[in-house]
């Protein structure tokens, strides 16, 4: 096998003395601390300060309601079918209403939880969002379990944030047609 | 009659006259999509999905409605057959209100997988969808949804024909057009459930299962109904350990593609709140929690001390393999009391037998039945019961026998629930499973022998029928005991001319005649 033979560099006097190479460093330092007014201008103060996340930021997934208020998901399960680490379970319930299904259980392991967003792509309703939620922190496995009211809760946050489209409103014109055409469902 | 040759898709077929086309491209393994055509039903010819191009025939061909003819060229997957199938998908979907997330059909859905394969992936209708009811409860079983209905009329033929009831009907005109009880009629039929499971959309769902979990969760296992001796096949759903549904499978010897609705329905005893999950023993009047080992070294000794005199009664709900294996215990004790308690049953002309024990025709060719001098069960209340063995069996529904049995110095109790029976009566109590928790066959009323999978595992430490009596057996010095219910039907096998060469394995999907003839 070919090779090459790499000669080290000779250091010079002024390397070898080590010093001046300390000197330069603090040097540095004494120029960022003297521009930034006496204040540590690079550490970012959380948690008083928080990051400013790209829109792309994937977070807590969250459910979200419609602009009447209404929780959006149908509990059709395929976020829970697509969910890689399993970290999704809901139990379906029958409602009154346009509507006919919602979510009686649903939870989310934010242990299991590997933020991948399938969750959010894959729901036919646009009911889960990947928020920008990051401090996740509990004392036991259980508390770590958000369950449909808690997620809800960071969703709507989400939803009065980022103004979640719901230009269709499904339901509002569905009930709307209803109407119109004297059909009432059951 | 003689048969005709055809050409599908460039093979050649030979099927008898009067077949029609979409049966012999069946026979071909090509299967043309179909709404309203069903095996089972006569030919409505209405969903139009099922164009064919045929040589020399001008337009498309609906195939379940055009006969074979000798030398007939048909293309199921021509460029004219495959753009006519999808034109008349657009015109399926025009109204559907594609609500597939709320759908309990969603998963098997004929409409969702037409579309998958053939469909257009938008609408270019552009006014309001006509709307129809949604979520009507036709009768306490079956909730209809009208918007998701194609009108292919296979409900309303399945309860004409099949049922032989006229509940359904098709109103109003155009597209108003809907599926609705018959004026004067309620949806009553023993049956209807079956329309369901034969709805190709979502507009029939079961009241039963509704929302209860999307069908692609569900673990799917082909066993045997147990409520009646019909034996009818089924495909049991379940998820979380829970058994959530039934539907039938098809087997053209049993059941063709049917059940009854009590039997699909009758599945609550599985996740019961009373399932045994401990064996029992009674100390000082009160039942108490113990070891297999000690409960089964207590039942053998209980059992030995009675001998011949033991009365016992031998569910026919019981397998084919424990019905055998609680017979070698009897023969070794020598006794000649042994019974079948009888389970009445609702019975009429299609499938429901009248009999409630699905192990009734079993329980007959092993003999389980009174021997020379023995007491059947008429006689249990005659004089006092020294000592009982409930196999299977409670006795929940005769409080003047309980009352006998409470004076019995001992009462073993082999069973999958705490019955009144066991409360009350038991010495010893072995907890069984349910026939949704064990391998093994049942012989149903026509002698066929048919294979029970589990579905789900049974709660607690309880163990397989087979099992519980296998090892008894060993106990009582009946030889050792099987590994698996497929050893304890191959030495039934062995044991009995009616299941000679019978294993699990040779039982497949579709079951075996029993040699009955040599039984008697």
């Amino acid at each position: 096998m070919a090779y090459v033979t790499v000669r080290r560099r000779e250091l010079t006097f002024a390397e070898r003395l080590y010093l001046p190479s300390i000197l330069k460093g603090m040097a540095h330092t004494l120029k960022h601390f003297v521009g930034a007014g006496g204040r540590a201008g690079v550490t970012m103060q959380y948690p008083e300060e928080k990051w400013q996340l790209p829109s792309f930021y994937r977070g807590v997934p969250s459910l979200v309601k419609d602009a009447d208020g209404r929780g959006k998901c149908v509990a059709c399960s395929l976020c829970e079918y697509v969910c890689p680490p399993r970290a999704i379970s809901i139990v379906p319930k029958s409602i009154e209403g346009v509507v006919e299904k919602a979510p009686e259980v649903f939870d989310i392991d934010m242990l299991r939880c590997i933020f991948c967003g399938y969750c959010e792509e894959v729901c036919p309703e646009e009911a889960i969002f990947m928020s920008k939620e990051y401090e996740i922190c509990g004392e036991t496995r259980e508390e770590l379990v958000f369950h449909k009211e808690r997620l809800y809760e960071i969703g709507a946050t989400l939803g009065a944030d980022a103004g979640v489209p719901d230009a269709e409103r499904k339901w509002a014109k569905l009930a709307r047609e209803q109407g119109e055409q004297g059909v009432t469902g059951g | 009659m003689a048969d005709v040759k055809l050409t599908i898709d460039g093979r050649e077929v030979e099927v008898p006259r009067g077949t029609t086309v979409i049966q012999a491209a069946r026979k071909l393994g090509t299967d043309v999509p179909h709404y309203c055509w069903h095996p089972g039903l006569k030919v409505a010819g209405n969903c139009r999905i099922c164009l064919v191009e045929v040589e020399g025939m001008p337009t498309v061909q609906i195939s379940c409605n055009l006969e074979v003819r000798e030398g007939m060229v048909v293309h199921t997957e021509s460029a004219k057959a495959k753009q006519a199938r999808r034109d008349v998908m657009e015109l399926l979907l025009i109204n559907h209100p594609l609500d597939c997330p709320i759908c309990d059909q969603a998963g098997e859905c004929k409409l969702q997988e037409y579309s998958f394969e053939f469909g257009s992936d938008g609408s270019r209708f552009q006014f309001p969808k006509v709307h129809k009811p949604k979520h009507v409860r036709f009768s306490e079983k079956v909730t209809f949804d009208a918007e998701r209905c194609i009108l292919c009329t296979r409900c309303v033929r399945f309860l004409d024909e099949v049922a032989g009831r006229d509940e359904l009907d098709i109103v109003n005109r155009g597209d108003r057009n809907e599926i609705a009880v018959a004026r004067g009629a309620e949806l009553t039929s023993p049956y209807q459930m079956n329309i369901v499971d034969i709805c190709p959309v979502g507009a029939l769902t079961s009241t039963d299962f509704r929302f209860k979990s999307r069908v692609w969760f569900l673990k799917q296992t082909r066993t045997v109904c147990p409520s009646c001796s019909r034996g009818c096949n089924v495909t049991a759903g379940a998820r979380w350990n829970r058994l959530l549904r039934l539907v039938p499978a098809e087997n053209q010897a049993v059941n063709r593609w049917w059940m009854c609705d009590d039997g699909r329905l009758a599945i609550g005893h599985v996740g019961a709140d009373d399932r045994l999950g401990a064996p029992l023993v009674r100390k000082d009047g009160a039942l108490v929690e113990t070891t297999w080992d000690e409960a089964l070294r207590a039942a053998a000794d209980g059992l030995r001390a009675a001998g011949a005199n033991l009365l016992a009664l031998v569910s026919a709900r019981l397998t084919n393999e424990e019905l055998f294996l609680a017979r070698r215990i009897l023969d070794a004790l020598g006794t000649p009391h042994r019974d079948v308690k009888p389970r009445a049953w609702e019975r009429d002309e299609l499938l429901r037998t009248g009999d409630g024990n699905p192990n009734a025709e079993g329980a007959r060719i092993l003999g389980i039945a009174p021997r020379a001098g023995g007491r059947g069960l008429a006689a249990w209340g005659g004089s006092a019961i020294g000592a009982a063995f409930l196999c299977g069996e409670d006795l929940d529904d005769r409080p003047e026998l309980l009352d006998a049995l409470a004076k019995a110095s001992f009462v073993l109790v082999l069973d999958s629930r705490e019955t009144a029976t066991v409360k009350r009566v038991a010495t010893v109590v072995l907890p069984g499973v349910t026939s949704f928790e064990k391998d093994g066959s049942f012989t149903n009323v026509d002698g066929r022998v048919q294979r029970l999978l589990p579905v789900v595992s049974a709660p607690g430490d309880a163990r397989p029928d087979w099992r519980v009596l296998g090892e008894l057996g060993a106990l009582l010095g009946c030889g050792a005991a099987p590994r698996s219910a497929d050893e304890a039907l191959r030495a039934l096998a062995a044991a009995e001319p009616a299941f000679a060469g019978l294993s699990l394995g040779r039982l497949g999907a579709l079951g075996r005649e029993a040699a009955r003839e040599a039984a008697r």
